[in-house]
């Protein structure tokens, strides 16, 4: 037995390698097609979802999904089962050779990667064998926990453990297997007149410190009671790491990726080159990253290099796949995501320490505001990197380097960038989060002081 | 499948389930964009699988497998028995469930023409020829078009006698030209943005939609929104077309009237509500011309169905009426909580491999009377804005900001020159307060957004809204400060 099949016996691994490759074998020499490709995905998950301080939701999940990517000549067509079974497979290959034969000639399409040129990539392997094998008894006793650290609020959150592997191959000769896991935990108490945040993530369960996350969320909302009304305007800030790690990933989506640039959407268009940021701040996507949780390999199989899209406050990025570096003029950094039409994409995103602590942080600010975390962020303009959103679950003001009374929540319109430009402080502890949506990616970012964060509206609460 | 979920129900029920229901889907799905003259994606899938959902000792448990075998069915069982028996250790509250009767029933959504069926050449085609004639308008960096079809089979069977065969059939196509200069870019998109337009039903909703037809003009806009003004920050006269009602109506009334997130079920992810259950019956929501209806048996909605997720009958529901806020979205669950006799159906879930939750169907703001003309006729001096393009609410679902790719000044009731970037902001009840018109039948139309999130793990909905253009006074436009 190899080691990831000793893995899926023991029911730590939701897929092997070899099964993997066997799924995929049988198709990877389909007559007519000039290219084949197979992604193979799997996954086994558990979450448990409290709220009102009782668990309300509680789900366990296998998942699998090859993904079929078929060349004729310079026309493309993918087709997706999750049904690994020869027949289920075979069904798939015919269904994207069919759809290819149907498309157009792409001229802008490069070939599959070969691996003479690509090489293998190594496997990261952000896995942890007891974090897989998780319970639903061990999750539920975590959640009481959680429950019995903000005793006299209402609490909801998940906790959520999960294991995931990814396989590639393809009939250039790519051959690519890994595997992570994650542990999740999120808390929102309510004490009824305010409500406090606190969270943690790692590839690791045991590094998950879910009853200091609770408390942290319960001393928030107990500091939040009495928030008072304050006026919208352009202040200096301090946002705690889950505000900026939401910044830098809406401004990921926003531009990192290079079919953004080609459209003319990303701001790195404009401004490659130029200085876009503080000259302190280096946002990186480094999947190899301490904290990060991913894949060492894109969906065509090519190692991910570590890209600094702002280096030294200068934006140097694009992140690319072989279409689009070839538009470029480049080689590729390995960030296929999986979707010609969205691009290649940046999904493990770091912003890199500092050597301030919180408290320097705050006591750099004279007057301003704090941040816990912000809400339902939008993008208005991408060029410009213009986001949306609200503050939630602690905003205080600061007062001669201290944090003060609480006040009511903001809508900011802010350009992450222009933000970006007037940061005064970064902290040197780094936290890790586990992405709002879906299980792929992860993000990694420290506190920030920025001069200037404009709130153009406020709310009752 | 129903041997295989009725395996499901037994293990589960042999096991001390005091409820169980087994939910088995089937998907197929295709997605086509084209980008110019060029296929940029082109893609089927097919995903099948189950879920079983259990009560034990008063709590829920819920597990799921794409593996299609018995064995399979009884330990997916036993495991959702497991997990709820987890779930029981840290709870004081029972679950309840307010009654519904078995249904035994097979349902489909009306289709002309099968969208599967049809060529892939002829739907490249299509798409292909509105999207270089958008190309050929100078000034266009590039022409999109796209199309996503959906065929799903849900089998649902409970403990209770419940045994639904159902299928649903959405289909989706639209057009977007998009244009840079200069460190701008605008979007037009035609008929709505976010890949077209949604329905349910087969391959007839494409050929009614008159893409090709509408490529130059829509990509004529594209290019004049580059040299537009901006849209000013002011307090104004607003009205807005269709489709951004749809976005209004899915922010700031859709999601505030879930009761789940009333009863805080969401509180930590999507957020709560400023709805209370005590403002039933009292809570003013509009102005007097405000009627909005939960309805998930509309003709060609995203959520018109027979049965929801749970085994509830569709219903249609008034949730504002003359203004007042007279109903939540409900499952049977939430709708004990609150001491109500049965569940309004609302229970979706994507896919086999989700639990359900409170989804809307069709969140409909009912016609009033008149033409879109008649809207402006009224208006001295307003901004007509179309298209939604951007969105955030808070997590009470009261402060908003929305945005449209685009939008004209209005005076003297008729259309003045074009507006960019145009943005407004409001407080959810002080804005519907604030409707003063809302077009009539004519105007009316039935959306559809395929996109909606709610959850954890994150589940996407596909959701409708019947609405049409609606006028609205004093609206802050811009950026509020």
């Amino acid at each position: 037995m190899s080691p990831s099949e000793q893995a899926v016996a023991a029911g730590e691994l939701p897929l092997s390698q070899d099964e993997a490759e066997h799924a995929a074998g049988a198709i990877l020499d389909i007559a007519g097609a000039d290219g084949v490709e197979v992604v193979v995905a799997a996954s086994r998950s558990g979450v448990t979802r409290f709220a009102n301080s009782q668990i309300i939701q509680n789900t366990v999940r296998s998942e699998l999904r090859a993904y079929v990517r078929i060349a004729v000549g310079q026309k493309l067509a993918s087709a997706t089962t999750n049904q690994l079974d020869a027949a289920h497979m075979q069904k798939a290959a015919n269904q994207a050779l069919e759809a290819a034969r149907a498309s157009r000639e792409d001229p802008d399409f490069p070939g599959l990667p070969e691996a003479r040129e690509f090489g293998s990539a190594p496997a990261l392997m952000r896995y942890d064998a007891l974090t897989a094998v998780a319970t639903p008894a061990q999750r539920a006793d975590a959640v009481a926990a959680i429950l019995r650290a903000t005793e006299g609020a209402s609490a909801a959150g998940v906790f959520e453990t999960s294991s995931h592997a990814y396989a590639l191959l393809s009939s250039t000769g790519m051959r690519c297997y890994d595997a992570f896991t994650r542990g999740v935990m999120t808390c929102l108490a309510d004490n009824g007149d305010a409500t406090g945040w606190g969270e943690d993530s790692s590839h690791a369960l045991a590094d998950v410190d879910y009853e200091e996350g609770a408390r942290r969320a319960l001393d928030k909302a107990q500091e939040g009671r009495g928030a008072i009304d304050m006026d919208p305007g352009t202040y200096r800030v301090v946002l705690e790491p889950p505000a900026v790690a939401m910044l830098i990933d809406y401004l990921s989506y926003a531009g990192f990726g290079a079919k953004q640039v080609l459209e003319g959407e990303s701001f790195l268009e404009a401004l490659a080159g130029q200085q876009v940021a503080d000259p302190a701040v280096t946002i990186a996507d480094d999947v190899a990253y301490p904290g990060s949780v991913g894949i060492g390999f894109d969906f065509e199989g090519v190692p991910r290099r570590r890209v600094a899209v702002i280096d030294k406050g200068v934006a140097t990025g694009p992140v690319s796949d072989t279409r689009t570096a070839r538009k470029l003029g480049g080689a590729t950094t390995g960030h296929f995501s999986g979707s010609d039409e969205f691009g290649p994409y940046a999904g493990n995103v770091v912003l890199e320490a500092g050597d301030r602590s919180d408290e320097e942080l705050l006591g750099s600010v004279d007057d301003g505001l704090l941040v816990t975390r912000f809400h339902y962020v939008n993008v208005l303009d991408r060029p410009e990197t213009l986001l949306t959103g609200m503050t939630r679950d602690g905003t205080f003001r600061i007062r001669k380097g201290e944090r003060a009374e609480p006040v009511h929540n903001f809508r900011f319109t802010q350009s992450v960038l222009k933000a970006l430009a007037s940061v005064e402080g970064i902290g040197r502890d780094l936290r890790a989060f586990a992405p709002e949506f879906g299980s792929f990616g992860s993000t990694v970012a420290p506190s920030l002081a920025v001069g200037e964060f404009r709130f153009t509206s406020r709310t009752s609460h | 499948m129903d041997d295989l979920l009725n395996e499901a129900l037994d293990a589960a029920t042999a096991s001390g389930a005091s409820y169980a229901d087994a939910r088995g889907v089937d998907i197929d799905a295709e997605s086509l964009t084209v980008k110019g003259p060029r296929v940029e994606a082109l893609d089927r899938s097919s995903s099948v699988g189950f879920g079983v959902r259990v009560v034990v000792d008063g709590a829920w448990g819920f597990a799921a497998s794409p593996r299609l075998d018995r064995d399979e069915a009884s330990r997916v069982a036993l495991t959702a028995v497991e997990v709820a028996r987890a779930s029981a250790t840290a709870n004081t509250n029972l679950v309840e469930l307010v009654p519904e009767p078995a249904h035994r029933a097979t349902w489909s959504t009306p289709v002309d023409i099968d969208p599967f069926e049809v060529p892939t050449e002829k739907k490249v085609a299509l798409l292909a020829s509105a999207a270089e004639e958008m190309e050929k308008v100078p000034g266009v960096r590039f022409g999109r078009g796209s199309m996503d079809l959906l065929k799903q089979r849900t089998w649902f069977v409970s403990s209770e006698g419940s045994d639904i065969d159902q299928t649903i059939v959405h289909t989706g196509t639209g057009i977007d030209a998009v244009a840079v200069s200069e460190g701008d870019l605008q979007q037009r998109s035609f008929p709505g943005s976010f890949r077209g337009h949604f329905e349910a039903g087969g391959y007839e909703i494409v050929e009614g939609l008159e893409l090709v037809e509408n490529s130059q003009r829509t990509a004529e806009e594209a290019v004049a929104l580059l040299q537009a003004p901006e849209c000013p920050s002011t307090s104004t006269t607003l009205v807005l077309d269709g489709h951004q009602v749809m976005l209004q109506v899915h922010e700031s009334v859709g999601h505030p009237t879930e009761l789940d997130r009333i009863l805080g079920m969401e509180a930590a992810f999507a957020g709560t509500s400023f709805v209370g259950i005590g403002d039933l019956g009292h809570l003013r929501y509009g102005s007097e011309l405000v009627n909005i209806t939960s309805d998930a048996t509309v003709e060609g909605g995203l959520g018109t169905y027979a049965y929801d997720d749970e085994g509830v009958a569709a219903q249609r529901v008034n949730l504002v009426t003359d203004g007042i806020l007279t109903g939540f979205q409900t499952s049977r669950e939430t709708a004990a909580a609150i001491g109500a006799d049965r569940s309004n159906g609302t229970m979706r879930a994507e896919g086999w491999e989700n639990f359900a939750l409170i989804r809307m169907p069709n969140i409909n703001l009912l016609p009033g009377e008149g033409s879109f003309e008649d809207l402006l006729a009224d208006v001295d001096e307003g901004i007509y804005m179309a298209t939604n393009k951007s969105w955030s609410i808070d997590d009470k679902r009261k402060n908003f900001q929305f945005g449209c790719e685009i939008a004209w000044e209005i005076k003297n009731g008729r259309i003045g020159r074009m507006l960019k970037n145009p943005r407004y902001t409001g407080i959810t009840p002080v804005f519907w307060g604030s409707c003063d018109q809302v077009a009539g039948p004519e105007e009316w139309k039935v959306w559809g957004t395929p996109n909606c999130g709610k959850g954890q793990p994150g589940q996407t909905m596909r959701v409708g809204h019947g609405t049409s253009p609606a006028r609205f006074r004093n609206v802050s436009t811009g950026f509020a400060q």
